[in-house]
């Protein structure tokens, strides 16, 4: 860093991480650089595409534990953070922390069971203390909508955001901050350096959060397929997100303020942008009608599909150079993970000798 | 003593073949792999929509494995549909090998005869090396034979239920009926002492998948899975003794008298 200016740091892609990165480092007196291939006001990664859930303990079963930890730091980050972006942004952002529900159908109820229990495998008996069991009534109290199962599980403390006010939330706030954005220019990035066709220029670190866009910089680094519908119903609303068990089907539900509910996703191991198929739609819907029959009635409004970035270990990728720092393969646990890798991201940056408060 | 496996003219030694999906990530699908010493694994096209993709990172990984790649057909609800997604697996992994899938119920994905046969006749034709999923029915297993099969794989429970061996009856009369055809047991096997139990009972091998990715230690079961195969394999070549009603010491009883002894000989 030199004495006689700030310092200069280029944060390439415009997702969540991208953003929430660009909007913790305003803290400090740096110049910062947001640089995206697509439009920023159209968000083009699985950021926008996905349900926004927050929910380290129903993703435990199939992940490894660091996902767990790293899920937990989360939650409280997002519950601290997104007052601050609320405050600055001057709108809601939708945070909710109602905890969610699993349930599964009477015939499937051994999928409940085997959740416990891998839960309890990987957390012992504190798993017990998460968890509550819900017998007909207490789950009809719960989740209204859901009167026709016969039990659930309550995750009492998992939380979800809605995505599509928090993204635009924080672009605003980006550009309150003084942040340059600079769209529709697609970059590669090297120690020091992003390049562009037709140019380069130096950093005093460059961040790259570019998702699949960084694909032929990190080996191994693969896109899973995700499909989502959203749908409108006035007759049935539910009060947090919803998963149900299914041995073949998974599906959650996450309503949305607006009577909307995001359903979702599959997970194919394809790198296939083409639009929804219609078996994975038909699983969505049958899985979504089983919730509650009236869902019947309910208007698919959109449907959307994207690839998340993934390792071959499924884990977040970091890593740290001199100035150079990727942070990568979030899968699907993006608002998951996020606030902790980029906390993570912000402590290697302070370690570069770059930041001062 | 060498025990290999011959499936049509290439040899194997491990008894055990898995299966890719359903595993946490694809690194530890990699590693069960490797710690089940499986030669041959099956992958599955359906959902991917191949004919988008020049690359896929994912089968570039299962390929580096090294095993012969078993493609399947799994979801296929016709003949018609099972055999185009075959040619498509021939052409993006270089391999005649199929597993053969054509579902008749969707509910416990039982596989259907009719199509079954359907489907590998035209395949034999192509030049395809098919080992069909097919239930324990010893005519449809004749049928599939006719047309060119030289490999069988029926089920030991419906896909994914780790029911074990359902019907021991009818898996027996495969067994003693179609001596010298290669039999794989395909689907239902949810613990090794039922793979063991497989393999005493004189199959060839086992195809698993679920019981392994879903386990909470994949690597570990895969491993479990491995001994077990190779326990039962040998308890097949060593010969099982006959199940008694009485117990038989296997040193004299000097107190029992002599009748007594004669007795209990005769009740076996």
């Amino acid at each position: 860093m030199t004495s006689e200016s700030k310092a200069k740091i280029a944060i390439a892609g415009g997702g969540l991480l991208g953003r929430l990165l660009a909007w913790r480092l305003c803290q400090y007196d740096v110049n910062i650089t947001l640089f995206e291939a697509g439009k920023l006001s159209v968000p083009q990664g699985a950021c926008w595409t996905a349900a926004g859930m927050i929910s380290p303990l129903s993703e435990l079963v199939h992940s490894e534990k660091q996902v767990y930890t790293q899920g937990l730091q989360s939650l409280d980050l997002w519950s601290d953070w997104s007052r601050k972006l609320e405050l600055q942004g001057g709108r809601a952002v939708g945070f909710r922390r109602a905890g969610s529900v699993l349930v599964a159908h009477g015939k499937d109820r051994s999928e409940l069971l085997q959740f416990l229990r891998e839960l309890q495998g990987k957390l012992g008996e504190s798993a017990r203390e998460q968890v509550q069991v819900l017998d007909t009534e207490a789950l009809r109290d719960l989740e209204p909508a859901l009167h026709s199962f016969e039990q659930g599980l309550y995750l009492r403390g998992e939380a979800d955001i809605n995505n599509h006010r928090l993204l635009p939330l924080l672009l605003d706030v980006l550009r309150l901050q003084g942040v340059q954005l600079r769209e529709l220019t697609r970059v590669n990035c090297e120690p020091w350096c992003i390049s562009f066709p037709g140019g380069e220029e130096h950093f005093d670190c460059v961040i790259d959060c570019r998702g699949l866009g960084a694909k032929d910089q990190i080996k191994g680094l693969r896109g899973v397929r995700g499909e989502v519908m959203v749908v409108e119903s006035r007759e049935v609303v539910l009060q947090r997100p919803v998963r149900l068990l299914h041995p073949r089907y998974k599906l959650y539900a996450v309503p949305r303020s607006d009577g909307r509910t995001v359903i979702g996703a599959t997970e194919i191991e394809s790198e296939d942008l083409s639009p929804i198929s219609v078996r994975s739609s038909m699983e969505l819907s049958s899985a979504l009608y089983s919730l509650n029959p009236a869902f019947a009635e309910a208007r698919i409004v959109e449907t959307r599909v994207n690839c998340r970035p993934a390792t071959m270990n499924n884990n977040p990728y970091i890593h740290n150079e001199e100035g150079l720092i990727r942070v990568n393969g979030l899968y699907r646990h993006g608002y998951l993970l996020a606030p902790a890798m980029v906390q993570q991201v912000e402590n290697q940056v302070a370690q570069q000798r770059l930041l001062v408060f | 003593m060498s025990d290999l496996l011959n499936f049509y003219g290439k040899t194997f030694n491990s008894r055990l073949l898995v299966g890719t999906a359903l595993y946490p990530s694809p690194a530890i699908m990699r590693e069960s792999v490797k710690a089940s010493c499986s030669e041959i694994i099956t992958l599955s096209l359906r959902r991917q929509n191949p004919a988008q993709q020049q690359d896929n990172v994912f089968w570039d990984y299962v390929r580096e494995s090294g095993c012969q790649l078993l493609p399947n057909t799994a979801g296929c609800r016709s003949s018609r549909e099972a055999v185009e997604l075959a040619k498509m697996s021939q052409e993006i992994f270089q391999t005649d090998w199929l597993k053969l899938e054509v579902i008749g119920d969707d509910y416990n994905l039982q596989p259907d005869p009719f199509g079954l046969v359907d489907a590998a006749r035209e395949l034999v034709q192509l030049g395809f090396k098919v080992l069909p999923y097919c239930t324990d029915d010893l005519v449809l297993c004749r049928k599939l034979l006719d047309v060119g099969c030289e490999v069988l794989m029926p089920w030991g429970a419906p896909i994914g239920t780790g029911q074990g061996l359902l019907n021991k009856y009818s898996l027996q009369t495969l067994r003693e009926r179609l001596s010298d055809v290669p039999l794989i047991i395909d689907a239902g096997i949810g613990a090794p002492s039922q793979a063991a139990e497989a393999l005493e009972m004189g199959f060839d091998a086992v195809l698993l998948n679920t019981a392994i990715a879903k386990a909470q230690e994949p690597v570990l079961m895969a491993q479990a899975f491995k001994l077990a195969v190779e326990s039962g394999r040998a308890a097949f070549n060593a010969g099982l003794m006959l199940r008694r009603q009485t117990a038989s010491p296997s040193t004299p009883t000097l107190d029992m008298p002599f009748w007594q002894q004669a007795e209990s000989m005769l009740r076996e």
